[in-house]
């Protein structure tokens, strides 16, 4: 009788441990120097509260957004994850993702928080008078040059770097290396397909928008985006062949320093893949970065948009759940300098940008005079069809016969008739 | 006697039973799930419920130049991938079941690329399509050129072929064996009596083996046709890393970015149902063809 009351409570301790357990599963992309940050941070957490298990899942950049769309459809989305704010945006609209717990956080108001961070951080996440994110990283594109390659061809890069557009199809001609028509080594290539990240302001450099001030038509001012899609095919492999969005990733390559790219587009974290990737190539001092170039004509100063991942919870998830994993990303992201020493990534708080890691930190300079002049990507309910629909009209230009006009025509339909429709 | 029979029945629904279970869950009830769904309009991601809109996804459908551009797009990879893989795969099927030695190794041979999964024959491809790569350097060497970009990306022909070229290669294999079965089935006497009679070998193909593998010609070409109406994998990986959507953007291609990039899930099951329809009334032929050509010995 004795031994059975002993198993009986037994299994009922064991009931009780299991029961009290809260399981977060947490779902980003991959990013081969945060993996280990974030599962330091993780062991430390449930050493902290021995009660909470975290899951960590990492998918490909590309791919996460489709990941996470189809399992919100089926209602099995993460507790935890983190995509782009334009591709982030739809969730918080439709009420997918819950409001930030305060009582999680040991705040008080909205009010603390926002004081937590820089001027406008949180307003991409704060819709109808509450806040959905906290921002794992504000990031905005520059180019960083291979100087060797530049020397190479009788350019000084510091003085020879492209400051417009113009100059830079100038330079990437010179900087090219090719057999015959096959290119083996580019000057520049773009960020494909983020077309609303470095596209998008390349158009408003020209007076175009996407969208009207009044909010009633898409694509503005055909003459600064016919210019811009003409730029592109002129880039392209039927025009004087100087990258494709087909070709394997400028930035990529750019690591490896094997005489393949000069320039390519990227973020601040990019200094420390290079790093992990090639010590060599980083120690070598041959690489720097420059700001992103405006046209000769440009009419408004506009730079790269920056655009924010911000760390999400499912409004499907318990009220436990969403308790415990706002709880573990405030844990997580009270390291800032851990993050921009390690990663690259730059969390927009007021005490790292005062910083003096961040302001030692090489290249920020750049980076942050570029932020002044430049605004987040669009956000809208349907942000990701219409970075589709440009990114439709720039490959067509780029990779077949379509005139720059015909493809212009094309997308101010399109993009007028997904404005108008209403969900 | 009658007992018998039935007690034969009962227990020849109880052995299929399974089977219709499984296809009840796993297709019957999607298909019927998405018809029900195809007049309603839903995003996604939105937890509002359905709103019905009767017929309107199919209008929109048949009004939509993309939704055509797709229908285009599916029939000429349709097309131009079904007629050479009914032609070659009864080419290379004959060669091998004529040859004495190596059958077995031959038939793994050609038939190996259909083990392969659809994306990693797609990265494969892509990478001998780029400008550095085998396909390019085929072709300089074939026509004797220097260098030359016969741009397999960047052009709409030649991104088309680029497609055709990769499923070709992935399913000729599949299709050579059932062609091999066919040829197999086919008694010996029956040439023999052929070759009695005087005929040589090539008279022996063209007036007995090719008209009776008539079903198995039939039955590969309209497989061979559902299966490229219905491919996907491919198109999808070369949109996926850069290639223009508008000459490959196939009809599945076309549901899943409605679906899932757009969020319009009641439109891209009208237009499943579109394609399941077009599916059927191939099957339909199919049918209705190799009743009227079967052929007993």
């Amino acid at each position: 009788m004795k031994k059975f009351l002993l198993i009986l409570m037994l299994v009922f301790f064991t009931f009780l441990v299991y029961a009290a357990q809260i399981e977060l599963v947490f779902w980003t992309h991959e990013d081969p120097n945060r993996t280990p940050l974030e599962e330091k941070y993780i062991q430390e957490f449930e050493k902290m509260y021995p009660n909470v298990k975290i899951t960590r899942v990492t998918y490909p950049s590309k791919k996460i957004s489709e990941v996470i769309l189809t399992a919100f459809a089926a209602s099995k989305g993460p507790d935890i994850f983190n995509m782009e704010i334009q591709n982030e945006y739809p969730y918080i609209v439709n009420g997918r993702v819950a409001p930030i717990d305060l009582e999680a956080l040991d705040l008080k108001s909205f009010e603390e928080l926002k004081k937590e961070y820089v001027e406008g951080a949180l307003d991409p996440v704060t819709y109808d008078g509450e806040i959905y994110g906290l921002p794992l990283e504000l990031t905005n594109w520059a180019v960083f040059v291979n100087k060797k390659y530049f020397r190479e061809v009788g350019l000084d890069p510091d003085k020879d770097y492209p400051k417009t557009w113009e100059e830079m199809m100038e330079v990437s001609e010179k900087l090219v290396i090719r057999d015959g028509e096959i290119l083996k080594r580019r000057g520049f290539d773009f960020r494909y397909p983020y077309y609303l990240t470095f596209f998008l302001p390349m158009v408003e450099q020209l007076g175009g928008k996407l969208i009207s001030d009044d909010k009633k038509t898409a694509i503005v001012n055909d003459d600064a985006w016919l210019k811009v899609l003409k730029y592109m095919k002129e880039w392209g492999p039927n025009g004087k062949n100087l990258g494709s969005p087909t070709y394997t990733n400028a930035r990529k390559l750019f690591n490896k320093d094997n005489n393949t790219v000069t320039m390519c587009l990227s973020g601040l974290y990019q200094i420390d893949r290079i790093r992990a990737d090639n010590p060599e190539f980083y120690e070598s001092g041959e690489w720097m970065i420059i700001p992103f170039p405006v046209f000769e004509d440009a009419v408004n100063d506009v730079r790269c948009n920056y655009y924010g991942h911000y760390y999400m919870v499912n409004a499907q998830s318990s009220k436990e759940k969403q308790y415990w994993a706002w709880k573990f990303i405030s844990f997580m992201l009270s390291h800032p300098e851990d993050y921009l020493l390690n990663v690259g990534l730059v969390q927009p708080k007021i005490s790292l940008i005062n910083s003096e890691v961040f302001k030692n930190y090489p290249y920020a300079d750049v980076f942050i005079k570029d932020m002044e002049k430049s605004h987040s990507v669009p956000l809208l309910i349907n942000g990701p069809q219409f970075n589709q629909l440009i990114r439709e009209a720039v490959e067509s230009v780029m990779l077949t016969d379509t005139t720059p006009e015909e493809a212009l025509k094309i997308l101010k339909e399109k993009a007028n008739e997904l404005l108008k429709e209403e969900w | 006697m009658k007992s018998l029979e039935k007690k034969k029945a009962v227990w020849g629904f109880i052995f299929v039973l399974p089977a219709i279970l499984f296809f009840i869950i796993f297709n019957f009830y999607p298909m019927s799930y998405a018809f029900w769904f195809s007049f309603f309009k839903k995003n996604l991601i939105s937890l509002r419920p359905p709103k019905f809109v009767g017929f309107q996804n199919y209008i929109y459908l048949f009004q939509s130049d993309s939704f055509w551009n797709s229908v285009k797009a599916t029939g000429i990879f349709a097309l131009g991938t079904f007629v050479p893989i009914v032609i070659f795969s009864l080419l290379f099927a004959v060669l091998i079941s004529s040859r004495k030695r190596f059958q077995k190794f031959l038939q793994l041979a050609y038939y190996s690329p259909a083990v392969l999964s659809s994306v990693v024959a797609a990265t494969i491809w892509f990478l001998m399509f780029q400008p550095y790569g085998l396909a390019n350097q085929f072709l300089n060497f074939i026509f004797n050129t220097n260098n030359i970009d016969y741009k397999w990306l960047s052009n709409e022909k030649m991104l088309i072929l680029a497609t055709i070229i990769v499923y070709f290669w992935k399913y000729v294999g599949y299709y050579t064996i059932i062609f091999i079965a066919g040829i197999a089935s086919i008694p010996k006497s029956v040439h023999e009596a052929a070759i009695i009679d005087g005929a040589n070998k090539w008279q022996d193909f063209w007036y007995i083996t090719l008209p009776l593998l008539k079903p198995t010609t039939l039955l590969v070409s309209v497989m061979s046709m559902i299966q490229t109406l219905r491919t996907f994998s491919t198109q999808y990986f070369f949109v996926q890393s850069g290639a223009p959507i508008k000459p490959i953007e196939v009809i599945t291609l076309n549901i899943y970015n409605t679906a899932i990039r757009d969020m319009r899930i009641g439109r891209a099951s009208a237009m499943s149902i579109i394609l399941l329809l077009i599916i059927m009334f191939f099957t339909f032929i199919q049918f209705k063809i190799s009743k009227s050509d079967e052929i007993s010995y």
